[in-house]
């Protein structure tokens, strides 16, 4: 295909010559940085929370992350091609209710085909509200975030979505509650959807067109690169994670209105950009997504066996996040081909 | 006539709506429940207007609804410290203010996109007002602060008082002053306004702080209608405030302010939801229609942008457009 062989030369443009070749460590840290970091608290946490390295400790932090890893993995590709998808949280909770509804109604079968089902759906509606009416991607996903909720209050007006706790053996409930060779199976879920997001990223022509894209919208479309496209690809991918961090989710947590997870959105955005993906696009790191979903927990669940209340947290979280990024915005300034002098200008 | 319409695209949709109220309801007409609608739209239009000036710049600052929390309780607890009205009202309006100061420096000076920096100043402020207050409720009953909502100066609501003020500085400040032309210059080319030797960061900064006073005050209102302040309170908020001045039609990419919009912005959503509550429709439908209104907002604003380019070049590049967004 002569499409493919002129888009990908442009592609492998953001990825790797951003910067000057040279900095080869600026260019480690884009993509191990976070890990590294990782590694480093995983090290000093058995000294501070001698609880942290029993199996069912973690377990429980590996099951915990699981769902906000999925969309992660989602929301990578919708950040590296230069938009957020805001909705995620009311896509979630929709169908989450949707999921419940489904199993009190048919069973496991029609529980997992309609978190599959409602995740796309909404990926299409963002999808659609993008390229067909033209709404700038933060606004229709406001929008949407607004109207996915609505939806889910809706159905739930009568009290929450429950799974009956005679369900608890049901293959559905094990879903949550289930661990293989010691690992919990959302977490395995989670680990499978990297793996496809990577490959999917850097092994196919769609992924390599999405970061493309992220870097230059105009000219991806000068090499033929249909916006339409791979704003389709990336919001229907988005709610497909959705959908599959639903069940994980669901099986968890057991319950489901239109409340649930209130903020999820900003939880996953920020896992995905302390992870080293670029807020303007163009540059992907899934393994930076990975190691940062896990920062934040093994992070929060440290502050918990230190005694620090949940308010102290958030303000531990947001100061990580600014640390990172202002780490990010130094870095690329002093790496960025150009002057020492012009470096040390403030940003535009 | 026809060229108010152009300009305020949102007076068609405001009337028309109003007028089905009208007819549907026997009490949407009543003067108790207009006033309610007014002073409810002047309680969100305050921030509104400081927020125009932030998309104005092309910007969100995501962090106001937990400098509405913080605020609030930092003026109730002052009150309940024993602290005079005036220091009360001071404190909320200056920790507004700080928080705003705190953004425009990480934003500029340490080079962290606004929307992560705000992203994480509202985790951090929402968090400082929880461990403050310890999830506690800080209730106050003092007439002063109640005075802010329920004072009646001649006979005007006070919050319609102060918003018709704010609304007045703020029109003047965006179309009469070098500082509003400076914004909307930011806005739209932040290296061109650079290279004329516009003093961008600086300007930056001052905005954020303006939104962050806004936002203080905003705190202020809240806190005094519900006489009390806690970390729970202005949760979501942001998104109203950014809703009404999208609503208003600045444009989200920047260059473009209306005030006025703004101000019918507030006006229309409070109208839907008074609507909504007066037709006794289960709160969800309310999120619904804010949602709805905000996409067929902006699906309108992009078919307009599409029909005037056959007649008009795009001034605009695509790749702006695109990478703004």
């Amino acid at each position: 295909m002569s499409t493919q062989t002129t888009t990908q030369k442009p592609a492998e443009q953001p990825v790797t010559g951003s910067r000057s070749p040279k900095v080869s460590l600026g260019r480690l840290w884009d993509t191990w940085g976070v890990t590294a970091l990782l590694i480093l608290l995983l090290l000093c946490t058995p000294a501070v929370a001698p609880g942290f390295l029993e199996i069912e400790n973690l377990q429980s932090v590996l099951r915990e992350s699981a769902y906000v890893g999925i969309v992660a993995v989602g929301m990578t590709f919708a950040i590296a091609s230069g938009a957020f998808d805001l909705s995620v949280g009311g896509q979630l909770a929709l169908t989450s209710v949707v999921t419940l509804m489904a199993f009190n109604g048919g069973g496991t079968a029609a529980a997992v085909a309609a978190a599959i089902t409602t995740g796309l759906l909404c990926g299409l509606v963002n999808a659609g509200l993008i390229t067909q009416l033209k709404v700038p991607p933060f606004v229709a996903t406001l929008g949407s975030l607004f109207v996915f909720r609505g939806i889910a209050y809706l159905l739930t007006q009568d009290g929450p979505q429950t799974l009956p706790y005679e369900h608890v053996d049901s293959p559905f409930a094990k879903i949550g509650s289930l661990n293989l060779a010691g690992l919990p199976v959302p977490f395995l879920i989670m680990v499978a959807v990297f793996a496809a997001g990577w490959v999917l990223m850097r092994r196919t022509a769609i992924g390599r067109r999405t970061l493309a894209y992220g870097s230059s919208p105009s000219a991806a479309r000068f090499c033929g690169i249909s916006d339409t496209r791979i704003r389709l690809f990336v919001f229907v991918l988005v709610g497909l994670t959705v959908g599959i961090a639903a069940l994980t989710y669901i099986t968890r947590v057991w319950t489901a209105d239109g409340s649930a997870q209130d903020g999820f959105e900003l939880k996953v955005i920020a896992a995905v950009v302390l992870g080293g993906t670029a807020l303007k696009g163009g540059k992907g790191t899934l393994i930076g997504t990975f190691s940062a979903v896990f920062l934040v927990s093994v992070l929060n669940e440290v502050l918990v066996s230190q005694g620090v209340e949940s308010a102290y947290q958030r303000i531990v979280l947001g100061l990580v996040l600014i640390v990172a990024l202002t780490i990010d915005g130094l870095r690329t300034r002093f790496a960025a081909p150009g002057s020492f002098r012009r470096a040390l200008r403030p940003t535009s | 006539m026809i060229n108010t319409i152009k300009k305020v695209p949102l007076l068609v949709p405001l009337v028309l709506v109003a007028a089905i109220l009208a007819i549907t309801t026997d009490t949407f007409l009543s003067a108790g429940n207009l006033e309610n609608v007014l002073v409810a739209a002047a309680i969100l239009a305050i921030p509104g207007i400081a927020m125009t000036f932030c998309l104005a710049m092309g910007e969100f600052d995501l962090s106001i609804g937990s400098t509405v929390s913080l605020a609030g309780v930092a003026c109730c607890s002052a009150l309940i410290a024993g602290q005079s009205l005036a220091f009360s009202l001071i404190a909320a309006l200056g920790v507004g203010a700080l928080i705003g100061l705190a953004n425009g420096l990480v934003i500029t000076k340490l080079g962290v996109t606004p929307f992560i920096a705000t992203l994480a100043t509202m985790v951090i402020v929402r968090g400082a007002s929880l461990a403050y207050t310890d999830g506690h409720d800080q209730i106050v009953s003092s007439p002063g602060l109640k005075y802010l909502v329920a004072g009646r100066p001649l006979g005007i609501p006070m919050p319609i008082v102060l918003a018709v003020v704010v609304a007045a500085l703020g029109w003047w400040t965006i179309n009469r002053t070098r500082f509003g032309r400076w914004v909307c210059a930011i806005g739209s080319n932040r290296d061109a306004a650079r290279m004329s030797g516009l003093p961008v960061d600086r300007i930056r900064i001052a905005v954020y702080v303006l939104v962050g006073l806004s936002g203080g005050l905003w705190g202020l209102l809240i806190s005094s209608q519900l006489q009390k302040g806690n970390g729970q309170l202005g949760l979501g908020f942001e998104l109203d405030a950014i809703t009404v001045v999208v609503l208003g039609g600045t444009a989200l990419l920047g260059g473009r302010a209306s005030v006025i919009g703004t101000v019918l912005g507030a006006v229309m959503i409070e109208t839907i939801r008074n609507g909504l509550n007066l037709l006794n429709t289960p709160p969800a439908y309310q999120r619904i229609s804010v949602g709805l209104l905000l996409i067929a907002a902006l699906a309108l604003l992009a078919l307009r942008r599409r029909e005037k380019r056959g007649t008009k070049p795009n001034r605009v590049p695509a790749r702006v457009q695109e990478s703004a967004a």
